[in-house]
Protein backbone atom coordinates (compact mmCIF):
# COMPACT_ATOMS: atom_id res chain seq x y z
CA UNK A 1 0.00 0.00 0.00
CA UNK A 2 2.85 2.16 0.67
CA UNK A 3 3.96 2.37 -2.77
CA UNK A 4 0.76 3.20 -4.23
CA UNK A 5 0.87 6.11 -2.15
CA UNK A 6 4.25 7.08 -2.59
CA UNK A 7 3.35 6.63 -6.59
CA UNK A 8 0.59 8.95 -6.03
CA UNK A 9 2.20 11.43 -4.10
CA UNK A 10 5.18 11.17 -7.01
CA UNK A 11 2.74 11.68 -9.74
CA UNK A 12 1.11 14.35 -7.93
CA UNK A 13 4.25 15.99 -6.98
CA UNK A 14 5.45 16.09 -10.60
CA UNK A 15 2.24 17.37 -11.75
CA UNK A 16 2.86 20.35 -9.64
CA UNK A 17 6.32 21.27 -10.54
CA UNK A 18 5.17 21.14 -14.69
CA UNK A 19 2.42 23.22 -13.42
CA UNK A 20 4.60 26.08 -11.54
CA UNK A 21 7.14 25.82 -14.34
CA UNK A 22 4.58 25.60 -17.69
CA UNK A 23 2.84 29.01 -15.24
CA UNK A 24 6.14 31.02 -15.02
CA UNK A 25 7.49 30.10 -18.49
CA UNK A 26 4.07 30.83 -19.96
CA UNK A 27 3.49 34.34 -18.69
CA UNK A 28 7.45 34.98 -19.78
CA UNK A 29 6.69 33.76 -23.20
CA UNK A 30 3.80 35.79 -23.48
CA UNK A 31 5.46 39.25 -21.70
CA UNK A 32 7.95 38.89 -24.76
CA UNK A 33 4.49 38.50 -27.46
CA UNK A 34 2.07 41.27 -26.24
CA UNK A 35 5.63 43.55 -26.41
CA UNK A 36 6.28 42.67 -30.05
CA UNK A 37 2.63 43.65 -30.54
CA UNK A 38 3.42 46.77 -28.64
CA UNK A 39 1.95 46.35 -25.21
CA UNK A 40 3.38 46.56 -21.66
CA UNK A 41 4.17 43.47 -20.89
CA UNK A 42 3.61 43.41 -17.60
CA UNK A 43 -0.28 42.64 -18.65
CA UNK A 44 0.78 39.12 -18.95
CA UNK A 45 1.08 38.79 -15.26
CA UNK A 46 -2.06 40.10 -14.88
CA UNK A 47 -3.67 37.39 -17.05
CA UNK A 48 -1.25 34.89 -15.14
CA UNK A 49 -3.32 35.51 -11.98
CA UNK A 50 -6.22 35.68 -13.59
CA UNK A 51 -5.78 32.27 -15.17
CA UNK A 52 -4.49 31.08 -11.67
CA UNK A 53 -7.61 32.02 -10.17
CA UNK A 54 -8.85 29.12 -11.09
CA UNK A 55 -12.14 29.84 -12.90
CA UNK A 56 -10.82 32.66 -14.19
CA UNK A 57 -8.98 30.65 -17.00
CA UNK A 58 -12.09 31.38 -19.10
CA UNK A 59 -11.35 35.45 -18.97
CA UNK A 60 -7.56 34.13 -20.30
CA UNK A 61 -9.05 32.28 -23.33
CA UNK A 62 -11.84 35.28 -24.03
CA UNK A 63 -8.40 37.61 -24.14
CA UNK A 64 -6.07 35.52 -26.05
CA UNK A 65 -9.27 35.98 -28.89
CA UNK A 66 -9.52 39.76 -28.10
CA UNK A 67 -6.09 39.89 -28.68
CA UNK A 68 -5.90 37.78 -31.99
CA UNK A 69 -8.29 39.97 -33.57
CA UNK A 70 -7.88 43.55 -32.04
CA UNK A 71 -5.37 46.36 -33.70
CA UNK A 72 -1.80 45.92 -32.28
CA UNK A 73 -0.29 49.25 -31.35
CA UNK A 74 2.53 47.78 -33.76
CA UNK A 75 -0.15 48.16 -36.85
CA UNK A 76 -1.21 52.07 -35.60
CA UNK A 77 0.17 55.02 -37.44
CA UNK A 78 3.22 56.44 -36.45
CA UNK A 79 3.65 59.77 -38.42
CA UNK A 80 4.29 58.68 -42.14
CA UNK A 81 7.95 57.48 -41.77
CA UNK A 82 9.54 58.54 -44.60
CA UNK A 83 10.64 55.72 -47.34
CA UNK A 84 14.16 56.92 -48.00
CA UNK A 85 16.58 55.61 -45.81
CA UNK A 86 14.73 52.78 -44.33
CA UNK A 87 16.99 50.18 -43.24
CA UNK A 88 17.39 46.55 -44.98
CA UNK A 89 14.65 44.37 -44.16
CA UNK A 90 13.00 46.91 -42.29
CA UNK A 91 8.66 47.06 -42.02
CA UNK A 92 7.16 50.28 -43.29
CA UNK A 93 5.31 51.65 -40.82
CA UNK A 94 1.63 52.35 -41.72
CA UNK A 95 0.29 55.68 -43.19
CA UNK A 96 -2.49 57.34 -44.91
CA UNK A 97 -4.03 55.53 -48.24
CA UNK A 98 -3.51 58.54 -50.43
CA UNK A 99 -0.29 60.81 -50.74
CA UNK A 100 -0.57 64.87 -50.08
CA UNK A 101 -0.06 67.77 -52.27
CA UNK A 102 3.02 68.64 -52.69
CA UNK A 103 4.86 71.38 -50.62
CA UNK A 104 6.22 72.79 -53.49
CA UNK A 105 4.86 75.38 -55.68
CA UNK A 106 5.88 74.21 -58.87
CA UNK A 107 6.52 70.27 -58.94
CA UNK A 108 8.81 68.83 -61.35
CA UNK A 109 6.04 67.49 -64.05
CA UNK A 110 8.47 65.09 -65.59
CA UNK A 111 7.33 61.29 -65.11
CA UNK A 112 9.05 58.68 -63.30
CA UNK A 113 10.73 55.16 -64.90
CA UNK A 114 11.32 51.91 -63.44
CA UNK A 115 13.78 50.11 -64.86
CA UNK A 116 15.92 46.65 -64.48
CA UNK A 117 16.48 43.11 -65.09
CA UNK A 118 13.53 39.88 -64.75
CA UNK A 119 15.32 36.64 -63.81
CA UNK A 120 14.97 34.99 -66.92
CA UNK A 121 17.62 37.99 -68.05
CA UNK A 122 15.20 39.79 -69.73
CA UNK A 123 15.41 43.68 -69.97
CA UNK A 124 12.22 45.53 -68.59
CA UNK A 125 11.71 49.27 -68.64
CA UNK A 126 8.06 50.90 -67.60
CA UNK A 127 7.45 54.42 -68.02
CA UNK A 128 5.35 56.03 -65.79
CA UNK A 129 3.36 59.43 -67.01
CA UNK A 130 2.17 62.09 -65.55
CA UNK A 131 -0.97 61.92 -67.10
CA UNK A 132 -2.47 58.85 -65.61
CA UNK A 133 -3.51 58.81 -61.87
CA UNK A 134 -3.44 55.48 -60.90
CA UNK A 135 -1.08 52.40 -62.55
CA UNK A 136 -1.82 48.73 -61.41
CA UNK A 137 1.33 46.34 -61.82
CA UNK A 138 0.42 43.19 -62.94
CA UNK A 139 2.45 40.02 -63.43
CA UNK A 140 0.23 39.18 -66.81
CA UNK A 141 0.23 41.27 -70.09
CA UNK A 142 -1.35 44.47 -70.09
CA UNK A 143 -5.13 44.62 -71.28
CA UNK A 144 -5.76 48.20 -71.06
CA UNK A 145 -4.41 51.27 -70.26
CA UNK A 146 -3.32 52.26 -66.75
CA UNK A 147 -1.73 48.51 -66.66
CA UNK A 148 2.03 47.80 -65.90
CA UNK A 149 3.24 43.94 -67.36
CA UNK A 150 6.14 42.60 -65.00
CA UNK A 151 6.20 39.16 -66.73
CA UNK A 152 7.06 37.07 -63.82
CA UNK A 153 5.49 34.14 -61.84
CA UNK A 154 6.73 35.94 -58.51
CA UNK A 155 4.38 39.00 -59.87
CA UNK A 156 0.79 39.15 -58.39
CA UNK A 157 -2.27 39.41 -60.82
CA UNK A 158 -2.28 42.03 -59.64
CA UNK A 159 0.52 43.06 -57.41
CA UNK A 160 0.76 46.31 -56.63
CA UNK A 161 -0.65 49.97 -57.26
CA UNK A 162 1.39 52.89 -58.56
CA UNK A 163 -0.42 56.48 -57.84
CA UNK A 164 1.11 59.82 -59.50
CA UNK A 165 0.09 62.93 -58.21
CA UNK A 166 1.59 66.58 -58.00
CA UNK A 167 5.09 65.25 -59.20
CA UNK A 168 4.98 62.56 -56.73
CA UNK A 169 4.66 58.73 -56.69
CA UNK A 170 2.90 56.52 -54.26
CA UNK A 171 3.09 53.16 -54.19
CA UNK A 172 0.38 50.60 -52.86
CA UNK A 173 0.20 46.80 -52.39
CA UNK A 174 -2.97 44.99 -54.05
CA UNK A 175 -1.79 41.31 -53.56
CA UNK A 176 -0.20 38.62 -51.56
CA UNK A 177 2.75 38.84 -53.33
CA UNK A 178 6.48 40.42 -51.61
CA UNK A 179 7.30 44.29 -52.34
CA UNK A 180 10.15 45.68 -51.17
CA UNK A 181 10.89 49.68 -51.47
CA UNK A 182 14.95 50.28 -50.88
CA UNK A 183 14.97 47.01 -48.99
CA UNK A 184 11.75 47.46 -46.68
CA UNK A 185 8.64 45.41 -47.08
CA UNK A 186 5.81 47.25 -48.10
CA UNK A 187 2.50 45.05 -46.50
CA UNK A 188 -1.00 45.87 -47.83
CA UNK A 189 -2.14 47.20 -44.55
CA UNK A 190 0.49 50.02 -44.76
CA UNK A 191 -2.19 51.93 -47.80
CA UNK A 192 -0.31 53.83 -49.82
CA UNK A 193 3.26 55.14 -49.35
CA UNK A 194 5.33 58.34 -50.70
CA UNK A 195 8.21 56.69 -53.15
CA UNK A 196 9.50 59.78 -54.98
CA UNK A 197 12.68 59.74 -52.85
CA UNK A 198 13.10 55.71 -53.14
CA UNK A 199 15.47 53.96 -55.43
CA UNK A 200 15.01 50.32 -55.89
CA UNK A 201 11.19 49.06 -55.96
CA UNK A 202 11.31 44.86 -55.96
CA UNK A 203 7.69 43.57 -57.18
CA UNK A 204 7.64 39.43 -56.24
CA UNK A 205 11.59 38.73 -57.69
CA UNK A 206 12.21 41.63 -59.82
CA UNK A 207 14.27 44.63 -58.89
CA UNK A 208 13.50 47.91 -60.64
CA UNK A 209 15.51 50.82 -60.46
CA UNK A 210 13.48 54.19 -59.82
CA UNK A 211 14.00 57.21 -61.50
CA UNK A 212 12.77 60.13 -63.11
CA UNK A 213 11.95 60.24 -66.72
CA UNK B 1 -17.06 -10.96 -12.35
CA UNK B 2 -16.63 -11.15 -16.22
CA UNK B 3 -19.70 -8.47 -16.48
CA UNK B 4 -17.89 -6.22 -13.75
CA UNK B 5 -14.36 -6.46 -15.95
CA UNK B 6 -16.00 -6.01 -19.29
CA UNK B 7 -18.27 -3.01 -17.69
CA UNK B 8 -14.86 -0.73 -16.11
CA UNK B 9 -12.87 -1.57 -19.84
CA UNK B 10 -16.08 -0.17 -21.26
CA UNK B 11 -15.83 2.87 -18.88
CA UNK B 12 -12.33 3.36 -19.38
CA UNK B 13 -12.93 3.33 -22.96
CA UNK B 14 -15.94 5.80 -22.74
CA UNK B 15 -13.59 8.09 -20.60
CA UNK B 16 -10.52 8.11 -23.05
CA UNK B 17 -13.28 8.83 -26.08
CA UNK B 18 -14.79 11.84 -24.01
CA UNK B 19 -11.35 13.16 -23.10
CA UNK B 20 -9.96 13.53 -26.46
CA UNK B 21 -12.82 14.97 -27.54
CA UNK B 22 -12.56 17.57 -25.17
CA UNK B 23 -9.10 17.46 -25.87
CA UNK B 24 -10.01 18.64 -29.38
CA UNK B 25 -12.81 21.07 -28.63
CA UNK B 26 -10.34 22.81 -26.30
CA UNK B 27 -7.54 22.74 -28.94
CA UNK B 28 -9.49 23.98 -31.60
CA UNK B 29 -11.07 27.06 -29.33
CA UNK B 30 -6.50 27.73 -29.04
CA UNK B 31 -6.37 27.02 -33.04
CA UNK B 32 -8.25 29.65 -34.60
CA UNK B 33 -6.72 33.11 -32.16
CA UNK B 34 -3.20 31.62 -32.12
CA UNK B 35 -3.75 31.28 -36.64
CA UNK B 36 -4.28 34.69 -36.45
CA UNK B 37 -1.69 35.64 -34.16
CA UNK B 38 0.87 33.79 -36.40
CA UNK B 39 -0.21 34.75 -39.60
CA UNK B 40 -0.48 38.40 -38.32
CA UNK B 41 3.22 37.78 -37.18
CA UNK B 42 4.49 36.83 -40.73
CA UNK B 43 4.67 32.68 -39.34
CA UNK B 44 2.76 30.28 -41.55
CA UNK B 45 -0.70 30.00 -39.64
CA UNK B 46 -0.51 26.21 -39.47
CA UNK B 47 2.10 26.39 -36.47
CA UNK B 48 -0.91 26.25 -34.45
CA UNK B 49 -1.72 23.33 -34.49
CA UNK B 50 0.51 22.61 -32.33
CA UNK B 51 -2.29 22.93 -29.80
CA UNK B 52 -3.07 19.40 -30.76
CA UNK B 53 0.29 18.13 -28.94
CA UNK B 54 -1.31 17.44 -25.51
CA UNK B 55 0.18 19.24 -22.53
CA UNK B 56 3.18 20.98 -24.05
CA UNK B 57 1.88 22.00 -27.32
CA UNK B 58 0.58 25.45 -26.06
CA UNK B 59 4.53 26.15 -25.22
CA UNK B 60 6.03 25.74 -28.29
CA UNK B 61 3.53 27.79 -30.14
CA UNK B 62 4.20 30.64 -27.38
CA UNK B 63 8.21 29.95 -27.80
CA UNK B 64 8.57 30.61 -31.43
CA UNK B 65 6.34 33.71 -30.43
CA UNK B 66 8.61 35.01 -27.88
CA UNK B 67 11.73 33.89 -29.25
CA UNK B 68 12.05 34.52 -33.11
CA UNK B 69 11.83 37.36 -34.93
CA UNK B 70 8.42 38.16 -36.17
CA UNK B 71 8.96 38.19 -39.86
CA UNK B 72 5.82 41.23 -39.91
CA UNK B 73 7.98 43.28 -37.70
CA UNK B 74 8.02 44.02 -33.99
CA UNK B 75 7.04 46.91 -31.77
CA UNK B 76 10.30 47.87 -29.98
CA UNK B 77 10.93 46.12 -27.19
CA UNK B 78 12.51 43.72 -24.64
CA UNK B 79 11.25 41.12 -22.64
CA UNK B 80 12.43 40.57 -18.79
CA UNK B 81 15.16 39.29 -18.48
CA UNK B 82 16.83 40.44 -21.97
Amino acid sequence: MGVEIAAVMSFLGLTSAFAVVAAVLGTWMAWRILEKAGYPGWLSLVVALLTLSGVAWIVALVLLWVFAFMRWPRDQPSGGMAVAGTSPGAIIGPAPRSIGAPSRALPDRRGWRLVGMLPSGTGIALAIAETTASWVVTGAATTKPGELSVPDPSVGQPHARLLSAGGRLGLEVLGDGETFIDGARLLPEHGARDISAARLIRFGKVELGLSRA
Amino acid sequence: MTWVIAWLLGLGTLAILGLLVVHLVVALVLIIPTWRICTRAGFSGALSFFHLVPLIGWLVVMAILAFSPWPNGEASSSGPGV
